[in-house]
């Protein structure tokens, strides 16, 4: 009986802990948008501008990019928009005749919209990219990977700037 | 006193140890200003464009991968990348900027006994 009632009064403090912080993040975010969303009436960081849209085509034409099998790993908030750091990697195989042929990396605010592109071989038994980039403003980061089989997967994240690090 | 590096100076880290066909981290270094073609100096005039725009990664006399970059990439451009260290011999990376100046380094890969 004691030990019941521990039980679901740890279990609520639980969930109430959650809800805590599920609504800081929810604030934060917020806060985040209307600080950093420069421009209120202008698009926000979160679409996907024509010319972003353009520089797709250009590189993979009508080619269908997927979700999933990128992992991006970027600063929410970037302290130093002159370098941002971000970890590209993927859990698709490196082998002889099925390995990722590329990586390829877009900012969709940046004036250089394609901002680098990795082609990779088999020799080097994995698939990731550790690099620093340079960002204009608050934007989406996309990494797509392309695969020998001619296959695009990719993955997004909106990182938010302070300063135009485009120098 | 260190000196302040040049730029073209470049540095390739690889781990200390490293056993046969183990996919190890190389790090690469190499110092250039990146600028974009946006920026003034301190008189008003525009900096022109002036970036590393291939990198080129050879192991062993073969190729293994090829960047290609644009001046979103940082100052002193850093990059690291795995690598299976299938045998021991030069690793060589080569950045080329717009200008067409090239700049070379190369690490030996040799295992630990």
């Amino acid at each position: 009986m004691i030990d019941d009632r521990s039980r679901s009064r740890r279990s609520f403090v639980q969930s109430a802990g959650l809800a805590v912080a599920a609504l800081m993040l929810g604030a934060r975010g917020a806060h985040a948008a209307s600080t950093w969303g420069l421009h209120a009436d202008g698009p926000g960081p979160d679409d996907m501008p024509d010319a972003a849209k353009k520089v797709l085509k250009e590189h993979f034409g009508e080619r269908p990019i997927k979700d999933g099998h990128v992992s991006l790993d970027l600063p929410e908030v970037a302290p130093d928009s002159r370098e941002v750091p971000i970890f590209i990697e993927t859990d698709l195989p490196m082998a002889p005749h099925n390995y990722v042929k590329a990586i390829h990396l877009i900012v969709d605010h940046n004036p250089d919209i394609y901002v680098a592109g990795y082609a990779l071989t088999p020799a080097m038994g994995k698939a990731s990219i550790d690099t620093r980039i340079k960002m204009r403003r608050s934007s989406q980061v996309r990494a797509i990977i392309e695969t020998s089989a001619g296959e695009l997967w990719w993955s997004h994240k909106l990182v938010y700037t302070t300063l135009n690090g485009c120098v | 006193m260190a000196s302040i590096p040049a730029t073209g100076d470049a540095r390739i880290l690889l781990p200390s140890q490293i056993t046969k066909d183990a996919v190890i981290y190389v790090r690469a270094l190499v110092a250039h200003p990146m600028y974009t073609g946006m920026s003034r100096d301190e008189h008003g005039k525009l900096i022109p464009e002036f970036y590393i725009k291939n990198v080129d990664v050879t192991y062993g006399g073969e190729r293994v991968a090829r960047f290609e970059w644009t001046s979103g990439i940082s100052r002193d451009p850093y990059v690291a990348f795995p690598l299976r260290a299938t045998r021991e011999g030069p690793l060589t990376i080569t950045w080329t900027d717009n200008e067409g100046s090239v700049y070379t380094q190369t690490a030996t890969i040799a295992f630990h006994a």
